[in-house]
């Protein structure tokens, strides 16, 4: 119930509030919503594993956006920021199939 | 492969197990309990969502101004490649304007004048023919690397002057050549050779070392011919004397480009009858009836550009003489007048 109100919440002042982002963060943006899908996908799973923990949820949710950011930006001042963010959504990406595919099978049974 | 292996094998956040052994073994807590763990998942969830929603509004809105530069820059692409085309077909359209009006022009005399550009110069020749390179004698610092101020010009040195170009040139000329050209530039009548500096010009063209010479006409027999006149053996005095390198070839094909800058004029005959105003049986070479040019091509004759202090060197010794009947067939009055001058010593 407070999980559906949380996500409804979150959608709303994404939506409405539309927060004008500085132009400092916004390269990172995209590798922020790949690491947070990962951590929704990993608190999911874990849901459904049945070991689903609030605060490592949140912990690890927060660690991944800003760790992704930072490798971007160092990748970024190092020049070869493109090639590092390949790399962060492709071991992101990676995690998102294989937690999706444990949904699956959870929900499924296939 | 262990790298993604280990990615693949430990996608879950390793901290849900560890937290889920410190509290122990009930292992279906799907949902937290506490009000402070709902609380924490729902913050979590809206942040989460939060971020996605603001990422999705954020590439939203850039859309529509990435989209707009990039019609911008290919509307402007087209368009220069619209204009670009018009161009080009309207340098085609004047170009085939040109030719017909000259074709036009030509055809009032006799029939046979449309012919003549070939040999005057004014138009692509592709012939048989004989090649001449001539280098500068190896150390000279050829081309534009030498201080014009320090040395002395062309003076004893083992460079080739303009006027051993001329030479060369007439000479070909004399032994039956039909179309020359120096580096790619096509010799009319009108055409001039001179020094300017340290460079040869052609046609107030720098030329630059090696100096190809191309020159349709009866290979074997032009090149025989060269060889044993005058200008041959002076080629020869200039190989053993300062080193200056040349050889030559015969060629199978050669395709000589046509002159810029000059516009075909015929001469009229006063009275049509009497004397048709070019002969076909006359030398290929001989534009009696053609010529003019633009500015600059024979303004000055080839003595009055000498460099200074050249003169006095590289005097051909007895045995190449010169000979009238070579220069003479360079009919044009203005390059045979430099040419003649500067092939006696």
């Amino acid at each position: 119930m407070i999980a559906v109100l949380g996500l409804v919440i979150g959608v709303v002042v994404g939506l409405f509030v539309q927060p004008e982002l500085p132009d400092a963060v916004v390269p990172y943006l995209p590798i922020a919503v790949v690491a947070a899908l990962d951590a929704v996908f990993g608190g999911v799973r874990a849901m459904l594993d049945g070991i689903f923990n609030d605060k490592v949820f949140i912990v690890s949710f927060l660690s991944n956006v800003v760790v992704a950011a930072l490798i971007v930006f160092l990748g970024d001042q190092l020049g070869v920021g493109s090639q590092l963010s390949t790399g962060v959504v492709v071991v992101l990406g990676i995690r998102i199939f294989s937690n999706a595919a444990a949904i699956r099978r959870h929900v499924f049974r296939a | 492969m262990s790298l993604l292996t280990n990615v693949m094998d430990h996608s879950l956040d390793e901290g849900y197990a560890e937290a889920a052994a410190a509290r122990g073994g009930d292992h279906d807590s799907r949902i937290p309990r506490t009000a402070r763990g709902l609380l924490t998942l729902g913050a979590g969830l809206a942040l989460a969502a939060a971020v996605v929603t603001v990422g999705a509004v954020n590439a939203h809105k850039a859309e529509p101004t990435l989209a707009k530069e990039r019609d911008a820059l290919i509307h402007r692409i087209n368009d220069s490649n619209g204009s670009a085309d018009h161009l080009q077909q309207q340098v085609q359209e004047l170009r085939r304007k040109v030719e017909s009006t000259q074709q036009q022009a030509l055809a009032t005399g006799d029939g046979d004048q449309g012919g003549l550009t070939g040999a005057v110069g004014l138009g692509e020749v592709t012939g048989p023919g004989v090649k001449l390179v001539l280098e500068d004698a190896t150390g000279t610092g050829s081309g534009g690397n030498v201080d014009p101020r320090a040395g002395q010009g062309f003076s004893n040195s083992g460079r080739l002057r303009d006027r051993d170009l001329q030479l060369v040139v007439n000479g070909l000329w004399g032994s039956g050549a039909e179309a020359l050209a120096i580096n790619g530039q096509r010799l009319t009548a009108l055409s001039a050779i001179r020094a300017a500096g340290e460079a040869v010009l052609v046609d107030n063209r720098p030329l630059v070392p090696p100096y190809t010479i191309q020159a349709i006409g009866d290979g074997p027999k032009l090149l025989g011919t060269f060889e044993n006149a005058m200008a041959g053996q002076y080629l020869r005095l200039l190989q053993e004397k300062y080193g200056i390198k040349s050889t030559m070839s015969t060629q199978k094909s050669l395709t000589l480009p046509a002159a810029v800058g000059v516009t075909l004029r015929i001469a009229q005959p006063v009275t049509p009858e009497a004397s048709p105003s070019v002969s076909p049986s006359a030398a290929p070479t001989t534009p009696a009836a053609t010529s003019s040019s633009t500015a600059g091509t024979s303004e000055s004759p080839g003595a009055s550009v000498s460099p200074s202090g050249s003169t006095g060197r590289r005097t051909p010794s007895g045995s190449a003489k010169p000979s009238t009947a070579h220069s003479s067939t360079t009919t044009s009055t203005r390059s045979s007048s430099a040419g003649t001058g500067a092939a006696r010593p």
